[in-house]
């Protein structure tokens, strides 16, 4: 999906709907998106409720540049696409994703609401999330099933821990298979990855900012561009931690530097030493990092830079309006 | 059980654009040499590179090595065109996405057998799993040839962008190693790799970081790995060869159990508090089997590294 821009998915909030003062106070936070919940943190008895906040709403976690996300029900979906498809929103999450049908269905509904509603055609995003078993097993035809789905990962967390009967936050990595086959998958089929290096968590605290940003900064190094959290106190970290730092971009420079003077030689690797007297191979597989990193945090600047605009905008008219 | 009948511990990878390793190559110890026509040769030294591999095949086995060529399939008929001659064990498959791209190598490799005098089906082929494709389609691979000898990640970390976690692990490759195993054996295939560690990086690393590798790959099935540097070459054989603790714990194991059962009354004995059947009774022979293979086969090398007449095991 070429003619899709890249959205940056860094950090993200996810807050319940319902919560008036959540959503009304998230467009100054400064995350890449805002998902907004229909899902696990609405009681039953309010979902009709929720379901009619969300076209309000979207303008609302718009308003200071960050993107809009709606989670909806998996055995509601076809209601709560009908509340959540509006312009302005960026991509629907599917959670506890099991078939390939279940999406193919949901691209179709998408496709007729962005039709009647003035939305770009395939502007939509799905976010497919694998959170059972099922899901693990079906990962291959669910990505299949939609060009919507733009990345994807899951097969851990809460919903899996429970799926498959397994204490969540233990001292070791319980999910390296299901965590592989979704990974394969994505890879397999050209879609982003989203996966986290394990780093032990024996707390399950959400709100810790250095644990965030150790784990947002693990996740870049191993090349994985989005996060998502539930507290403010996470999206900094995160926004950092995806964010490449002045010197990895001085260090990239030098790789290109270095493999532009190795391709002139006829091999095709080279060690050689950083300046900070490290050993260092150089190759076309580090030019391509190198590269890449330096495109990512131009990407990074640029998102930084639109959002912190728009909430300056937002500040200015609320001044004016004062 | 895997194909075991070869012993190719280590597989010295020779970029096939430097003479001087290619002449060289013969005296690194390596069980099979792999001309490299793909990873290790710019692209415009290519066509030079595939000129010369029909001359180098018998020289490169002076020492006792197997030889195999690594091809593209992208350029499949330059690269089978190139090595597909008298003297040549196989052909490595980099980059392997598909089982109908191996059935059209597997293809071409018959006719160019025919065309050149070689035996029908004696060209083997061992598939490079370096592409998320190619390791999500890896049993339909590994089945769609009888050619098909062996498996490997060959340099996937890089190929697929790995890169070390915290731990010092390269991410997925856990995942990747133990499927990569599972389906070789599945499938009757060899599996090859080492588990590298960070900062070891697209089978780069010292002869230290290497041994440990190997012993690490062995431990999960891995049978042989391929390497890049001549130093590599020792520690690999090393890491996949028992041990001589290994070899005496196995040979107490046989004689152990073969006193206990003697008088066929049971199948089942305790030794040093750990039990024992027919089937892990086996397990130790396989072991004493393999070395007894290993012994043979260096003696083949020593002898050829010494110009002595050697016979045909």
């Amino acid at each position: 999906m070429a003619d899709h821009p890249r959205r940056l998915k860094r950090s993200g909030l996810t807050m319940p709907i319902v919560t008036e003062r959540f959503i009304n106070n998230a467009w100054h936070r400064g995350c890449d998106f805002i998902n907004m919940d229909l899902e696990d943190s609405v009681p039953p008895n309010l979902k009709d409720v929720a379901r009619n906040l969300v076209r309000q709403s979207i303008p609302v976690v718009n308003k200071g540049g960050a993107d809009a996300v709606c989670r909806i029900n998996h055995d509601l979906m076809e209601a709560d696409l009908n509340a959540a498809v509006w312009p302005g929103l960026m991509m629907v999450n599917y959670p506890k994703a099991e078939y390939a049908h279940e999406i193919r269905r949901m691209d179709e509904i998408i496709t007729r609401l962005e039709a009647e509603r003035g939305i770009r055609p395939g502007a939509i995003e799905i976010g497919a999330n694998i959170e059972t078993a099922v899901g693990v097993a079906n990962a291959y035809e669910i990505v299949s099933a939609s060009p919507r789905i733009r990345d994807f990962g899951g097969a851990s967390g809460y919903d899996m821990s429970r799926d498959l009967g397994v204490e969540m936050f233990v001292g070791f990595d319980q999910f390296v298979y299901g965590k592989g086959e979704v990974e394969l998958t994505a890879r397999a089929l050209g879609v982003e990855p989203h996966a986290a290096p394990f780093t032990p968590n024996l707390t399950g605290s959400v709100s810790d900012p250095d644990r965030a940003f150790a784990e947002a900064d693990a996740a870049r190094r191993c090349g994985f561009r989005i996060g998502g959290g539930l507290h403010p106190n996470v999206v900094e970290p995160q926004n950092r931690g995806f964010t490449p730092t002045d010197d990895e971009v001085a260090d990239a420079h030098w790789v290109l530097e270095q493999y532009r003077l190795l391709s002139r030689s006829g091999d095709t690797w080279i060690q050689t030493e950083d300046a900070t007297g490290q050993p260092r191979i150089i190759d076309r597989y580090e030019a391509a990092r190198a590269q890449e990193l330096l495109q990512w945090r131009a990407l990074c600047e640029e998102r930084d830079r639109e959002k912190s605009e728009a909430i300056s905008r937002v500040r200015a008219a609320e001044e004016h309006a004062e | 059980m895997p194909a075991n009948d070869k012993i190719r511990r280590s597989w010295l990878l020779v970029p096939m654009s430097r003479p001087e390793r290619v002449l060289s190559a013969h005296q690194a110890g390596a069980d099979v040499v792999i001309l490299d026509l793909v990873e290790f040769v710019a692209e415009p030294d290519k066509p030079a590179a595939r000129e010369v591999v029909a001359a180098n095949l018998s020289a490169v086995k002076a020492g006792g090595a197997e030889v195999f060529v690594q091809i593209d399939p992208e350029l499949m008929l330059a690269d089978l065109r190139a090595a597909v001659w008298p003297g040549l064990n196989g052909v490595v498959v980099s980059r392997a996405e598909s089982a109908e791209q191996i059935a059209q190598i597997d293809a071409t490799i018959s006719s160019l057998e025919s065309e050149r005098g070689l035996l029908p089906g004696s060209v083997e082929m061992v598939a490079g799993l370096e592409t998320a494709p190619g390791n999500h389609n890896g049993y339909e691979i590994a089945t769609a040839s009888p050619r098909n000898w062996g498996l490997t990640l060959g340099r996937a970390d890089l190929i697929m962008d790995l890169r070390p976690e915290p731990s010092g692990e390269i991410h997925l490759m856990q995942y990747l190693m133990q499927r990569l195993v599972t389906i070789a054996a599945a499938a009757g295939k060899t599996p090859l790799g080492a588990s590298w560690r960070h900062p070891d990086r697209g089978l780069l690393a010292t002869p230290a970081n290497t041994l440990a590798a190997a012993r690490r790959g062995r431990a999960i099935g891995f049978k042989g790995s391929f390497c890049v540097l001549d130093n590599q070459v020792a520690p690999l054989n090393e890491g996949f060869t028992p041990t001589g603790v290994e070899v005496a714990a196995a040979r107490a194991v046989r004689q152990a159990y073969s006193d206990a059962t003697e008088s066929g009354t049971i199948a089942a004995v305790s030794h040093d508090g750990r039990i024992l059947t027919a089937d892990i009774a086996r397990q130790y022979a396989n072991v004493l089997a393999l070395s007894d293979a290993i012994a043979t086969r260096e003696m083949f090398k020593t002898a050829a590294v010494e110009g002595r007449p050697v016979p045909v095991p």
